[in-house]
This record gives structure tokens, C-alpha cells and sequence, in this order.
């Protein structure tokens, strides 16, 4: 099984429904996988924020939602974050690719990923790292989880050697 | 051009136990908890441009439910490109009604960009197939069933008064009152 395939399995196991997406290299790989489930409905947004109230409005009808975005993506996010998801204190789980970390090959990446951590941490969204050398299934599922119990966001910051 | 409340009024009128609605922030958020509505309500009242995506979301989630969206135009105009994924994503149960009035009411009435901007056919480009528009309470007693039953995503264009003298109603519940409150069956 690949990484995007545990990745897919987690959030299947964490009942995730709707599954709304913008794309990068990376996130489209992942989105391949969860098109080929049978329990996700992959919606493709044209802009972050949408996938963000997309995912929100599949949990306010008693499904669960998720976003997979760029981190890029993520800062165009603020809003959105503030005015719905804290404010109305909704679930929304987030699969992020973590571009411009270390491990990123492409140069042009790394303003963005130099801000990653600072801005999660800045807008208080708890967030954790990929780890593909343990139980990736269990660490998608578990931050889903901590979404529904925290009734906010909850974000897990990939690479595309996770996906692998 | 009618004012705001007839046309709400008769929209609500029309609502039925198997809709669900989302209102964008402002005047019909506001509005709405003084209103008899037989649906869930999920009023907004930030975030402007949420509206139609988090209503796209609960019609995937329910597709046994009519999602009727509000938003306005100033919220609209912030993001367009939610229609493009509503027409990719071929709900048959999310009706958006736009209302246009040219003016960003909720924050003090500032005009919006003087552009002429044309909903229907911005609409229609992004492929949303079912577009009309409404002009008085008549028209869209006739448009919004036809729009429920089209089995595709439907948008009304809902061309609405401004009145900076209107007298709206404050918001009267807290997110959070909306949120426990807010039950599909």
C-alpha cells in the first residue's frame, strides 16, 4: 500500500465523507488515491477557502470533511478559519503538503515553507508531521479525531515522500 | 425595485420541512431568526463568500435535502469562482439565490466596484445551467420552484432595493446558539 493509500485509508477509517481539494503536485497524487474510494466524495475547489466551508458543510450535515491543500493554499485560509471554522467551532481536518521544507526539491518552495510552522502556530492550529516510518493510518485517523473533539481545525503537514 | 423583506418573506413562504438553508452574513442573517422558516437554518454572520460552498458541502452530504444558499453580491464578487466548482461538482439539490444591490450593506453601505457586473451570464460561463433572474415577489414565487426542480445547480439572480435607511434587525444569536442548534433529521 503507498503512502497516499494509507492516507486514504486513514481518513476512510475516521468516517471522513467529502474530501474537498485544490491541488499541487503533491495533494494531486493524494487526490488520485481518494478518488478511487468507494466512502470519500473528492470534490475539486477552485480556490482554498471554498474547500475549507465545502468540508464544514459536509460535517454540519452529519458527515465529516476534510481539506487537502498546499500550505500555500492554507495561508489563503485565514478567514475562512476565523469566521467559520473557530467561530462556529465546526471539524475540519486538513491533509497539507509541506512544501519548502527540507526535503523539498524545488527551490522556489521555500518562502513558503519557511512561514509553515510560524503561521500555524500564530493562528493556534494544532498540527503534527507526517511520519510515513510509523502508523501513517492511525495518524491521519487520530488527527481527524482531534478535529471532532477539539471542534476546530486540526492539520497534518505531509511531503511527497509520504505519499510514496 | 422591491425591497428586501417581501422577497425573503415569500421565500421562506415557499420553504418546506426537506429544505435546509444557509445564509450569508448581513441583512438576511439578521432578518431571519424573526422569520417562521419550516427549514434548518445556518445563518452566517462573517466569513463572507462562505455561503454557497458550505451549503455545496451539506448537498453532497444530504442529497435527500434541498440546499438553498443565499449570498450576496459583494460577497459574490469576492470570490466567483465558487460557481465553477458548484457546476463541476452537479449537485441536483443546491439552489443559490444571489441578491444584488450593488452595495456592501452589512458594513455600512459602501458602494461595490461601479463595474456592470452581469450575474446571469457570469453565471451561465461558469457553467451553471439553470440561471434566472428575479425582479419582484411574483417572479420569484414562479422561479424558485422551477429552479428546486431543475435536478441541477440553479442560481437566481435576485435584483433587491438598497435602502441605507432600512431598518434591519440586529443579529439576535450567537454562533454558537446557531451551530448546537442547527439539525438536519
Amino acid at each position: 500500500m503507498s503512502g497516499a493509500q494509507r492516507i486514504v485509508a486513514g481518513l476512510e477509517a475516521a468516517g471522513v465523507t467529502v474530501a474537498a481539494s485544490v491541488p499541487d503536485t503533491w495533494i494531486g497524487k493524494l487526490m488520485a488515491a481518494v478518488r478511487e474510494s468507494t466512502k470519500i466524495r473528492a470534490v475539486d475547489a477552485a480556490r482554498e477557502e471554498e474547500a475549507v466551508a465545502i468540508a464544514c458543510g459536509a460535517g454540519l450535515a452529519g458527515g465529516r470533511g476534510a481539506v487537502l491543500i498546499q500550505n500555500a493554499g492554507l495561508f489563503n485560509c485565514g478567514g475562512v478559519l476565523a469566521g467559520l471554522v473557530d467561530l462556529y467551532r465546526i471539524p475540519c481536518f486538513f491533509v497539507v503538503s509541506y512544501r519548502g521544507d527540507a526535503r523539498d526539491p524545488v527551490y522556489y518552495h521555500e518562502p513558503k515553507g519557511r512561514v509553515t510552522e510560524p503561521t500555524l502556530s500564530a493562528w493556534r492550529l494544532p498540527y503534527a508531521i507526517a511520519d510515513r516510518t510509523t502508523d501513517l493510518v492511525g495518524q491521519v485517523a487520530q488527527g481527524v479525531e482531534r478535529a471532532v473533539e477539539s471542534r476546530g481545525a486540526s492539520v497534518l503537514l505531509i511531503t511527497g515522500e509520504d505519499l510514496a | 425595485m422591491t425591497s428586501r423583506k417581501p422577497l425573503l418573506e415569500a421565500l421562506v413562504a415557499m420553504l418546506t420541512h426537506d429544505d435546509v438553508l444557509v445564509s450569508c452574513l448581513g441583512a438576511n442573517s439578521r432578518y431571519l431568526p424573526h422569520l417562521a422558516v419550516p427549514a434548518p437554518v445556518f445563518a452566517l454572520c462573517d466569513s463572507m463568500g462562505a455561503a454557497i460552498p458550505l451549503a455545496l458541502g451539506m448537498a453532497l452530504q444530504r442529497p435527500d435535502r434541498h440546499v438553498i444558499a443565499l449570498e450576496g453580491d459583494g460577497s459574490l464578487l469576492m470570490c466567483p469562482n465558487v460557481l465553477a466548482t458548484v457546476a463541476a461538482a452537479r449537485p441536483t439539490n443546491l439552489t443559490a439565490l444571489l441578491w444584488v444591490n450593488g452595495h456592501y450593506e452589512s458594513s455600512g453601505g459602501q458602494r461595490l466596484p461601479s463595474a456592470p457586473v452581469d450575474w446571469p451570464a457570469l453565471a451561465t460561463g461558469f457553467g451553471i445551467a439553470h440561471v434566472e433572474r428575479v425582479g419582484d415577489v411574483a417572479s420569484l414565487r414562479t422561479a424558485f420552484p422551477r429552479a428546486r426542480a431543475a435536478q441541477e445547480p440553479a442560481l437566481l439572480v435576485v435584483d433587491v432595493a438598497f435602502d441605507p435607511n432600512e431598518p434591519i434587525p440586529p443579529y439576535s444569536e450567537r454562533p454558537d446558539a446557531i451551530r448546537a442548534r442547527f439539525r438536519i433529521p
